[in-house]
């Protein structure tokens, strides 16, 4: 065996070394994902009023409130419906939104003071929601399918044993080159999300704070911070009156229930 | 008509009794550049009240929203109108909702083809985005196959222009009180119309029939007075075709209808694109483009729009718009200018300007903006929402 042989074979299975333990960091990070959505599956509805709170950098605080309703579907994306409630001149807008696994949502607007519901470009998920410093984006459903995992380590976070994980959005419209999130060892839920804009800075971080058990199941967190590094801003998003299994149908979720639903 | 009188009564009474109510006030002020062609003054103001009220139940939904306007200068930019007063029943397989209201049909932005369920009420504006209320009762179902509406029209609205003291008005008079219907049931004439819209993934489609009262009038010269023009309200069907496709950030749109009952039948459309960038030049802003086409085989030309939305995205709402109108053929131009902003928690301002210019007046075509020559005008507009 010549030396060069030898050579040849060890770059083989240094390379297949990698890839496999590639696809062991991916596989765990995939597993560590799909444990963390099940914390979020089998509710069958959810409603909750939420409060979101917008902080400029000098400290100052406005607040909005919204209505919020979920269906979970079968084999798909979640349906859901969000009614602005206040500030007063938006009451009554409303966002339908179809949420798929793979494919890009559906979803329509509705603005009652024109009566008219508008289909809108789910492509446009990364501009501002509300004027805060929340996307679109942020607000969709985290479908498994939607990102690519890979384990880069594991971290004390808050006294908590963390996994670190580093997700990659599929989706080519999506405002973020990768995603840095934690989740517990313990439950599985995500403890604080680094989000990286499209020249991979490090512009936003998420935090999920003081999360409730509901039903035995059902994990939700009653607060989610999201700081801007960029701007110094930051927006508060508290969840109140949080039901499940309210018995919503499909028909909670249609155009005409978006006209209803002011 | 009586039921206004007592609309006015439930306006002011109802609040007390029940439900949740909302609604805004506004005051407006238009100033206008030039005195009238017909010498009308250069400032104009109105108020505007319009509460809403909101009952709802298990399965029905009750909602009241009169308008009342006046106007300082212009008597018949005055109004008294229901915009909603309906009851919604929920049932097993479709919704019914009976009563008057208003109801939106199309996917274009500057004109709007198919839209013809609700009568425009031209005098509070010239560019015909306001409507009146409709008494109708629609039924309602939505299944894997799309939204299917059925419409029965109960009674027809005539059209509100502005009058001899107001702006943007015909150079001839406008006889309102004495319109001519060629249905013999005039007003009261019973008009039916469906619709049926789905969506196949991206792509978005409506085919719509309306078989009834124009909602457009034609005129007719006065036998009385040659200087008058009467509103002549012919019986139509007109059947319609939306379409919308989306294309990553870009809308593809068009509107077709095609009507017949106004002498020869006509097709008329409007298509165009809308597209919007997120997030320009790094920034939190956002801009949206419009660009739309018009044709009607009764005009020989038709405007395009070409307009664009800046959108800040910052606690205020704060928003740009701007519009071109250009006619290619008799070489008019239109400018629009719109910015608005919420202030404080409660309210709004809004501030609009609009210019007409022709740009070759030796061009002998048929020119669009000739009544309006003089009507280059600012307006300011605060409004007040009512609520917690």
């Amino acid at each position: 065996m010549s030396l060069l042989n030898v050579g040849k074979k060890f770059f083989i299975f240094c390379i297949l070394a990698s890839s496999i333990s590639y696809h062991i960091s991916a596989n765990k990070a995939l597993e560590i994902a799909i444990l963390n959505d099940q914390n979020n599956n089998g509710f069958i509805d959810s409603s909750s009023d939420m409060t979101m709170n917008l902080i400029n950098r000098k400290g100052d605080v406005v607040s909005r409130k919204l209505r919020f309703k979920r269906l979970e579907v079968p084999e798909d994306g979640d349906k859901s419906i969000a009614v602005f409630e206040s500030p007063r001149d938006v009451k009554g807008v409303a966002i339908l939104s179809y949420a798929h696994k793979v494919q890009s949502d559906d979803q329509w607007l509705y603005l009652p003071a024109l009566k008219r519901v508008k289909r809108i470009a789910s492509k446009n998920k990364s501009g501002p929601f509300l004027g805060s410093e929340f996307s679109f984006e942020d607000f969709s459903f985290q479908e498994v399918e939607k990102y690519e995992y890979k384990l880069i380590g594991e971290e004390d976070y808050l006294n908590l044993k963390c996994f670190v994980i580093e997700r990659t959005p599929l989706d080519p419209y999506s405002g973020y080159t990768k995603q840095l999130v934690w989740i517990d060892k313990e439950n599985y839920l995500i403890q604080k999300i680094h989000l990286f804009d499209r020249k991979s800075f490090h512009l936003k971080t998420q935090k999920f704070e003081e999360y409730k058990l509901y039903e035995g199941f059902f994990w939700q967190p009653q607060k989610i911070e999201m700081i801007n590094h960029q701007n110094g801003k930051s927006s508060i998003l508290l969840f109140e009156n949080v039901k499940l299994n309210s018995g919503f149908t499909d028909r909670d979720f249609t155009q005409n229930s978006l006209k209803r639903s002011r | 008509m009586s039921y206004k009188y007592l609309g006015v009564f439930i306006a002011f009474l109802c609040p007390a009794l029940i439900g949740e109510i909302i609604g805004e006030y506004s005051l407006d002020n238009r100033y206008f550049f030039n005195s009238g062609m017909q010498g009308q003054e250069r400032n104009h103001s109105s108020f505007t009240l319009s509460p809403e009220i909101f009952l709802e139940e298990e399965n029905s939904i009750l909602h009241f929203k009169p308008k009342l306007r006046k106007d300082n200068e212009d008597n018949e930019r005055n109004l008294v109108d229901i915009q909603e007063l309906y009851l919604i029943n929920l049932l097993e397989d479709k919704e019914i909702k009976y009563g008057i209201s208003k109801e939106f049909w199309g996917v274009t932005e500057t004109t709007h083809r198919v839209d013809i369920i609700n009568q425009t009420d031209t005098a509070e504006s010239f560019d015909g985005e306001d409507k009146l209320g409709q008494p109708m009762v629609k039924v309602s179902f939505e299944e894997n196959w799309g939204l299917l509406d059925f419409y029965a029209l109960l009674g027809f609205r005539e059209r509100t222009y502005p009058g001899n003291d107001g702006r943007l008005r015909q150079p001839m008079i406008i006889d309102t009180d004495n319109p001519q219907y060629l249905s013999s049931a005039k007003n009261k004439r019973v008009d039916f119309a469906f619709r049926w819209s789905n969506y196949f993934d991206q792509l978005e489609i409506a085919i719509s029939h309306f078989s009834g009262t124009s909602r457009e009038p034609r005129f007719v010269v006065s036998n009385q007075n040659l200087k008058e023009i009467i509103p002549l309200y012919e019986v139509i069907d007109q059947t319609g075709f939306e379409f919308q496709y989306l294309l990553g950030s870009l809308a593809i749109k068009s509107e077709i209808i095609s009507r017949s009952g106004q002498r020869d039948r006509f097709t008329a459309a409007t298509y165009g694109f809308e597209y919007t960038q997120v997030g320009i030049l790094s920034s939190r802003l956002d801009l949206g483009w419009i660009l739309e086409a018009n044709h009607d085989d009764r005009l020989p030309s038709s405007p395009a729009v070409i307009g664009s939305r800046l959108t800040f995205n910052d606690i205020s709402d704060t928003q740009i718009l701007t519009g071109i109108i250009y006619d290619e053929r008799s070489e008019e131009i239109g400018i629009l200018l719109e910015a608005s902003r919420r202030l404080g928690v409660c309210c709004s301002l809004s501030i609009e300007g609009f210019y007409f210019d022709d740009t070759n007046e030796d061009n002998e075509e048929f020119k669009l903006f000739q009544s309006y020559k003089e009507d280059d005008f600012l307006r300011f507009e605060f409004i007040y929402y009512i609520g917690d």
